[in-house]
């Protein structure tokens, strides 16, 4: 019948130091086993100290935080007047930034599935057997900048153009400029069709149709040749058809939202492909 | 012959015993002082335990009494308990007037001298009773207690009178009742001003 | 032995407390491992752990605190429902008498607001700490989507729950994030081939967001029952499974 009333640290599993009357059970139990296990310690009290911890803090901190700041409460619903600008949940502000590029289903339902279901396929996508329950850059160049790229990047400033940098009408406003509900901005935009001449409807769809597959069909081809280089054939075979296809489609939305960005700001270009039922 | 340097008799043996016994003995005693004065000395370690302890018993106790205290909100609506009843000529001399009974849950009821106001409410377990003019009494019909026209209980499970309702005259003359303002007979309410209009 | 020696021996052995704690008092290593795998609340936890598990260099702890803003706005959400009515007429004054006239109103209100915005973005850390340290490979892929599952459904309790204050800022977030629902394919009154599907603006996609064409009393009710009854059941449920696959394919480290 052991009864040490201390509460003991971690045991060293070189170093038997005696600190508990159990007949060294423990030490002798730690030394003999070699295998995996070896590091492992009580989860009482260690991990629930732990997490008691972390408990006790974050509550701490939010009360405090309660008690400081207050949650927003504006003036009781109006449906007929709506306020301007009128802005989606700050986690939504992405979607809604990419909603003055990209028609209102591409924008709003097309792109969210794709980030919803990229996330989801992603460890199925990602045949590296190195940096499984570690942290390491090295090991994982490619993965890290995408993910990086895809989420802090273009996620994180979408949601901070819309917090700080749109006003009313959801023009730009820089931080330092005050906001005028009555901005005029000149918006010359131009459809890209047009800009190439092309002035008949039909012919129009199917210049940016083709330039629309040509992009997928390009960008494909682009990082087939990029991947087999930096990589090897082999494992291009490894990786198979299906993974390399998914990857590549994904990867390729997600800069075509860069590029359409790019050619917006930059070049007044509004749509790439017009049709009757979609335009991109 | 008998007594060796080494052989000792039976006594020296017995006292060595003794002796070793009582070296022993003060030896456990001198130790445990020691551990019971070290046990009134509190570490770093010691200190700062108990103080996050005491802490965390605080904040939780302070959580407890708050979240009893939330159960009350600081301001209830209810809406207004006076009304006006008309003007004392509306009431005939011996009528116990029911206008009001649905809306405010009072009759009232004029005698030779003036007016009082009884709340409809049974005193047994509070259901409203019934103005039998047939019967001259208030029935209750959930256990059959009965009330005489000036509120007095006399047949039936209740235990007390009916409550009476402040009435009194506004400057305009009109009859103004008010519902919050209880007066019980039994506590010698019903001789004090409001419980009874004199007109 | 002390005065407190002696209570404390007192309390450990009357027949009371040995009724709850069966196994004891005393630290020892067979008792470490029944206060957990013997205990309700503590024995989803493994009795032992690897030793990175309790770093917070490791884990960032993003997904506990994730768990424990979940139970916050739970607490805080059930004290609001006492006296939240989810009716148009009432639910801004609601608001007001909950700030102002309830003891402590304040306060639960700005605590549910504040973890509600903090689990979106703690539930974001830790879908970045997993990815780090690659815990979604092989045998965890499932986890992970669970875990987006999750994901998609905070946002969704922290969206149904943003229109219940009826303010000018609820409705017209509301309006904006469920406006691009009619503009869907086939689903959507306003989108590309919806004639195809025969939706028009009382039903479709978005309609059936709203419980109606436009935002109004329906939708409140409807967001109201989604936000506090439905997403957090199932949110329960999917946290059950997410729980359950760490335990089975332990947490995730560096080989030995």
């Amino acid at each position: 019948m052991a009864e040490s009333k201390q509460i003991k640290t971690l045991v060293d599993v070189g170093k038997a130091v005696p600190q508990v009357s159990d007949g060294g059970r423990v030490e002798k139990t730690l030394l003999r086993a070699k295998g995996p296990g070896d590091d492992k310690i009580h989860t009482w009290p260690h991990l629930v100290r732990a997490e008691f911890l972390c408990f006790l803090a974050v509550l701490a901190f939010m009360l405090v935080w309660s008690l400081l700041v207050d949650a927003p409460l504006e003036q009781p619903a109006a449906p007929t007047r709506t306020p301007n600008p009128s802005k989606a949940p700050w986690y939504f502000l992405g979607l809604q930034e990419i909603l003055v590029f990209f028609d209102p289903w591409h924008a709003g339902v097309v792109l969210p599935s794709f980030i919803i279901v990229g996330l989801m396929v992603l460890p199925f996508i990602d045949i590296n057997p190195k940096g499984n329950g570690y942290f390491c850059y090295a090991d994982r160049k490619w993965e890290i900048l995408t993910f990086f790229g895809g989420f802090h990047v273009l996620w994180i400033v979408l949601i901070v153009v819309g917090t700080f940098l749109r006003g009313p009408g959801w023009n730009w406003f820089w931080p330092w400029e005050v906001w005028d509900s009555h901005k005029v901005v000149a918006m010359s935009n131009v459809d890209l069709p047009y800009l190439f001449g092309f002035r008949d409807y039909t012919l129009s769809a199917l210049f940016g149709l083709a330039v629309v597959a040509g992009y997928f069909v390009l960008g494909t081809a682009l990082m087939y040749w990029l991947i087999v280089r930096a990589k090897g054939r082999e494992f291009m075979e490894r990786w198979g058809t299906a993974r390399f296809g998914l990857t590549s489609f994904l990867f390729l939305n997600m800069i075509a939202v860069v590029i359409k960005l790019i050619m917006r700001m930059g070049f007044n270009i509004k749509y790439i492909m017009v049709t009757p039922w979609i335009n991109i | 012959m008998a007594k060796d340097k080494e052989e000792l008799s039976a006594e020296e043996i017995a006292g060595i015993h003794e002796q070793r016994r009582v070296e022993q003995q003060q030896e456990a005693d001198r130790r445990k002082r020691g551990k019971e004065r070290m046990a009134s000395v509190w570490s770093r370690r010691d200190f700062f335990g108990k103080l996050g302890w005491s802490g965390f018993g605080v904040v939780s106790l302070a959580t407890l009494l708050a979240g009893m205290r939330s159960s009350f909100p600081r301001v209830l609506f209810k809406p207004d308990t006076t009304f006006r009843a008309g003007i004392p000529d509306d009431f005939g001399i011996g009528e116990v007037s029911e206008k009001f009974k649905k809306d405010f849950r009072v009759w009232i009821v004029r005698d030779e001298t003036g007016f009082y106001a009884l709340y409809a409410k049974c005193t047994h377990l509070g259901c409203t009773p019934r103005w039998l003019t047939a019967e001259n009494k208030f029935k209750c019909p959930c256990h059959g207690s009965g009330f005489y026209r000036n509120g007095i209980n006399f047949e039936g499970p209740a235990p007390r009178p009916l409550e009476r309702v402040r009435i009194t005259l506004t400057e305009e003359g009109e009859l103004l009742v008010d519902v919050g303002v209880k007066y019980r007979s039994e506590r010698g309410d019903w001789g004090k001003p409001g419980s009874y209009l004199t007109v | 032995m002390s005065k407190w020696e002696e209570i404390k021996k007192q309390i450990v052995e009357s027949p009371v407390w040995q009724a709850i704690f069966r196994h004891g008092y005393d630290d020892t290593p067979r008792n470490r491992v029944l206060m957990v795998s013997g205990n309700v609340w503590l024995h989803l936890h493994p009795s032992k752990v690897r030793r990175h598990g309790v770093r917070l260099k490791f884990t960032w702890c993003m997904g506990g605190i994730t768990f424990l803003m979940f139970l916050i706005t739970v607490v805080t959400g059930v004290y609001l429902m006492f006296y939240y009515r989810p009716v148009a007429e009432y639910a801004y004054a609601d608001m007001k008498y909950l700030e102002f006239d309830m003891p402590f109103g304040m306060l639960m209100r700005n605590m549910h607001r504040w973890a509600a915005h903090a689990m979106v973005i703690a539930v974001w850390l830790h879908m970045f700490r997993v990815f780090m340290t690659g815990s979604y490979k092989p045998p965890r892929e499932f986890n992970w989507v669970v875990g987006v599952i999750l994901l998609v459904l905070t946002l969704l309790l922290s969206f149904t729950g943003y229109l219940l204050p009826w303010d000018q800022l609820s409705i017209w977030a509301v309006t904006v994030g469920s406006n691009m629902a009619r503009a869907m394919p086939v689903l959507g009154h306003e989108g590309p081939f919806a004639e195809f599907a025969g939706v028009n603006a009382v039903y479709d996609a978005r309609a059936l967001l709203f419980g109606g064409g436009e935002i109004g009393p329906h939708t409140l009710l409807r967001f109201y029952i989604l936000h506090c009854i439905f997403f957090p059941l199932v949110t329960t449920l999917l946290l059950i499974v997410h729980f359950w696959r760490i335990r089975r394919d332990g947490l995730s480290g560096p080989a030995l």
